[in-house]
């Protein structure tokens, strides 16, 4: 079973980058994105994302996210037509400005969701956290946490889907084919998962400072994190991109 | 400091968690000297994993309790320095291997430890691959950990530990969730650590057959206090004793302590291993070499067969099934079981045996072939309707267990099939009585053991036709074990038809009649349980290790006389030596 946010191996420019680089990369999208008015920007924002994809040997699995933020935004979608009463009437609810900004919210929720994730993907978690405290000296606590949060998806997905087979063999009825009775059958689950999550974490907690955990200062790391000079031109790249989505 | 003097000293330690008023650990002295190989063994609940947390420290400093006495580590006490301290002196590996993991790939989780305690930067590159050397695992050092096996996870786990040099490590049940073959490497790794490092190992452990091949010395805890200690010879002396705990003995130990009551040997010296226990059987029987051929008759098998007229519940015909986008596969799996059956499968990680055991409850479909549970096929009969026929009891019941009350847990099994509410309720109060569960208790709130019986109690509840069994007993003791595996023979004989996909040999020969081998994905063979264990070929190709008993009984065969041929069970070597010395 793979996961979509598992670090996948590589030796590409972009996953040779500074973890703190690829984070502001991919913040700098998201601004973009998030600033942008235009389609023919917010279209070349997310080829951009997809060529950082195809370059870092990853377009597949990012597609494969496509399956669970397409129908994300194609409720954005609906939404934006019954919200925008502006503009004139072309069908029912539809108004003209509905069908305007519309795929924009549309596009946008792939914009911001996606370079998220493709950073993920081109980078090793304990770096991510290394590279944070030490560059932007975020204090180790909450680097670790985050990384084990994160760390930790996939582990309780597996729980659940454990859970669940465990159930169904029972007779439990989840393999209805009503999504929202399969949803009102999930919701007693969160007692188990929750009760094996605590105790997860717990034995974390015990398992870290048993070694050394206390002890780590923003020197510890092994491996050290150096902004160079790629590093600052794609930073420099970062700034242009904030900038025209101020522009366009 | 000599080297004589205890590298951990336990002087009168009490334990209770919480404000609980029954101590977890009752008044125990205890030392461990430098070099020592130490097992701990007991029943659940006798405080085997509140001592490895005394001794790791994780007790004063991680879990609030009640502490009395005191815990000394390097000859300090453990409440007068940090669990940091203590750390750099004892390694500690809990239960939960993927609890115990603070990276994601195995070279930053040996990374983590080195760089927390400090280690000088151009030391570090030698010391982390000195530590995967020494586990065996420099290949894996690349890896994503979420991709290992258990028993990989395991040594990544140790060589973490290990690269830190602790002069103690202290494992919690390190192979609980391993096959016998991985366990047996964990056990081999942490034997030259101990040989060659001159690390101090105590170790926490269910399997007495591991713990006579490598310790020097074993702890047998019961109730919070120390029942015995001492060589593994000297503790297994007391088989009787032990079983009255709760605590199994090698089935070897079994053979000559049972020959020792039988007054045929002198007492006091179990036999540990099959070298010895073929040895010894020799050695009685030479010079009566002439009687023993006279008196050696063929052996009557030691469970008569009735025969079966019955139809198979169970049916496999030529079923494969592929993973998609995974090379794990089963192959033209063909077999039956028939009611009132126990039927054993038997086989290494990765053999099948899991996606054999969800093809029968209909969790996975065939791709070609088809299942028949009942009468009816698994293709066209949704899971959940075969759950009413096909009753599974999982190896972590915890995944099974979601409602507040036992006995709303084990009605609602049978609710789900359509049993009115208040019958289902009197079904499920009379089995939980049965089992002497407390019916309003909240099933989380029990032990890992109780917790078992709670689902085993679902299940028996449902009066199935088949009932699965993946790896019933494991994690659980000697008595726990056997209560499982009695109810289990119980529903058999009401004519049940089991099918157990289980790691412990001496568990499947004791109860299973007949037994199928797995390997690669395929069936390598099947037949009456004795047979097939006895054909070492087969076993051989399945990397499965025969019981102790089977095992014994080819080499007397071989050795001593052929009256032994087909033996299983230790009675069997026993009323056979004793026939050849009257």
């Amino acid at each position: 079973m793979t996961n979509v946010i598992d670090y996948v191996p590589g030796d590409t420019l972009l996953h040779r980058l500074n973890p703190v680089t690829k984070l502001a990369l991919a913040a700098a999208i998201i601004a973009a994105t998030l600033l942008a008015d235009t389609y023919p920007l917010l279209l070349a924002l997310l080829a951009l994302t997809f060529a950082l994809a195809a370059y870092a040997g990853v377009p597949g699995r990012l597609a494969r996210l496509l399956k669970l933020v397409v129908p994300l935004g194609v409720v954005m979608f609906v939404f934006q037509l019954l919200f925008t009463r502006t503009g004139d009437v072309v069908w029912g609810f539809v108004t003209t400005d509905g069908l305007l900004t519309g795929p924009k919210v549309c596009l946008r929720l792939m914009g911001v969701a996606l370079p998220l994730v493709l950073m993920l993907m081109v980078t090793r978690l304990t770096d991510l956290a290394n590279a944070c405290v030490e560059v932007l000296r975020v204090p180790y606590r909450y680097a670790f946490t985050f990384t084990t949060a994160l760390r930790f998806v996939p582990v309780f997905s597996q729980e659940m889907s454990a859970i669940m087979e465990a159930q169904t063999a029972r007779g439990v009825e989840y393999d209805t084919r009503n999504p929202i009775r399969k949803l009102q059958l999930m919701l007693p689950l969160c007692v188990p998962l929750l009760v094996s999550s605590v105790g997860r974490t717990e034995a974390t907690a015990l398992a870290a400072e048993q070694r050394g955990f206390y002890l780590r200062t923003r020197e510890s790391s092994y491996r050290r994190y150096p902004l160079v000079a790629r590093d600052w031109a794609v930073l420099a790249l970062c700034v242009a991109l904030v900038a025209l989505g101020v522009v366009l | 400091m000599t080297s004589t003097s205890p590298i951990i000293r336990l002087d009168d330690v009490s334990f209770a968690y919480g404000a609980s008023a029954t101590p977890a650990l009752d008044h125990v002295s205890l030392g461990i000297a430098p070099g020592e190989f130490v097992g701990v063994i007991g029943p659940s609940g006798a405080g085997k994993s509140t001592l490895a947390a005394v001794m790791s420290g994780a007790i004063p400093h991680h879990y609030r309790g009640q502490l009395f006495g005191a815990a000394l580590v390097d000859g300090r006490d453990t409440c007068e320095v940090t669990l940091t301290d203590i750390s750099r002196v004892v390694g500690s590996i809990n239960q939960d291997i993927d609890a115990q993991m603070v990276a994601s790939v195995v070279e930053d989780e040996l990374l983590f430890g080195l760089e927390n305690f400090g280690v000088p930067h151009d030391q570090i590159p030698g010391r982390l691959a000195d530590a995967l050397e020494t586990v065996g695992i420099a290949d894996l050092r690349e890896r994503e950990i979420a991709t290992l096996s258990g028993g990989q996870k395991q040594k990544v786990a140790i060589a973490a530990m290990l690269a830190l040099r602790p002069r103690v490590l202290v494992l919690d049940e390190p192979t609980a969730a391993l096959d016998p073959v991985s366990s047996s490497t964990v056990f081999e790794t942490l034997r030259a650590l101990n040989r060659d490092a001159g690390i101090t190992v105590v170790v926490i452990e269910q399997k007495v057959a591991l713990l006579c091949e490598h310790c020097d010395r074993i702890v047998v805890m019961d109730r919070g206090r120390v029942a015995f200690d001492g060589t593994p010879r000297t503790v297994f002396s007391h088989g009787r004793e032990l079983r009255a705990l709760g605590v199994d003995s090698p089935r070897v130990a079994r053979i000559s302590n049972s020959l020792d009551e039988h007054g045929v040997i002198r007492p006091g010296t179990p036999c540990l291993s099959v070298a010895e226990t073929r040895d010894l059987v020799a050695d009685l029987v030479r010079g009566r070499a002439a009687a023993s051929e006279k008196n050696a008759q063929p052996r009557t098998p030691a469970k008569p067969r009735p025969a079966r007229p019955a139809d198979p519940v169970v049916s496999f015909r030529d079923v494969s099934f592929a993973y998609p986008g995974s090379r794990a596969t089963v192959e033209h799996l063909t077999f039956d079981a028939r009611p009132g059956e126990v039927v054993g499968v038997v086989g290494q990680n990765g053999a099948g045996k899991t996606t054999l055991t969800k093809l029968l409850n209909g969790l996975l479909k065939p791709a070609s072939g088809e299942v028949l549970v009942a009468g009816l096929d698994t293709r066209e009969t949704p899971t959940s309707r075969l759950a009413a026929h096909v009753s599974t009891l999982f190896q972590n019941p915890d995944r099974q267990l979601c409602k507040d009350t036992v006995l709303d847990e084990v009605a609602f099994g049978l609710e789900l099939t359509g049993v009115g509410a208040p019958r289902a309720r009197e079904r499920a109060r009379s089995v939980a009585e049965r089992f002497g569960l407390p019916l309003d208790a909240a099933p989380f709130s029990l032990s890992r053991g109780q917790r078992q019986m709670v689902a085993l109690a679902s299940v028996v509840v449902m009066e199935p036709e088949v009932v699965l069994l993946d790896e019933p007993t494991s994690g659980l003791d000697y008595r726990e074990c056997m209560t499982v595996m009695e109810t289990v023979r119980e529903m058999a004989e009401k004519g049940c038809a089991v099918v157990m996909v289980c790691h412990d040999m001496e568990v499947v020969s004791d109860f299973a009649e007949r037994v199928v081998v797995m390997a690669d994905g395929r069936i390598l063979g099947q037949g009456p349980a004795d047979q097939v264990f006895a054909d070492a070929g087969l076993m051989a190709r399945a990397d499965v290790e025969a019981p102790q008993v089977v095992r014994l009984a080819a080499e007397l065969v071989r050795d001593v006389s052929p009256a032994f041929a087909g033996a299983s069970q230790v009675s069997d070597i026993v009323d056979t030596v004793e026939g050849m010395l009257t």
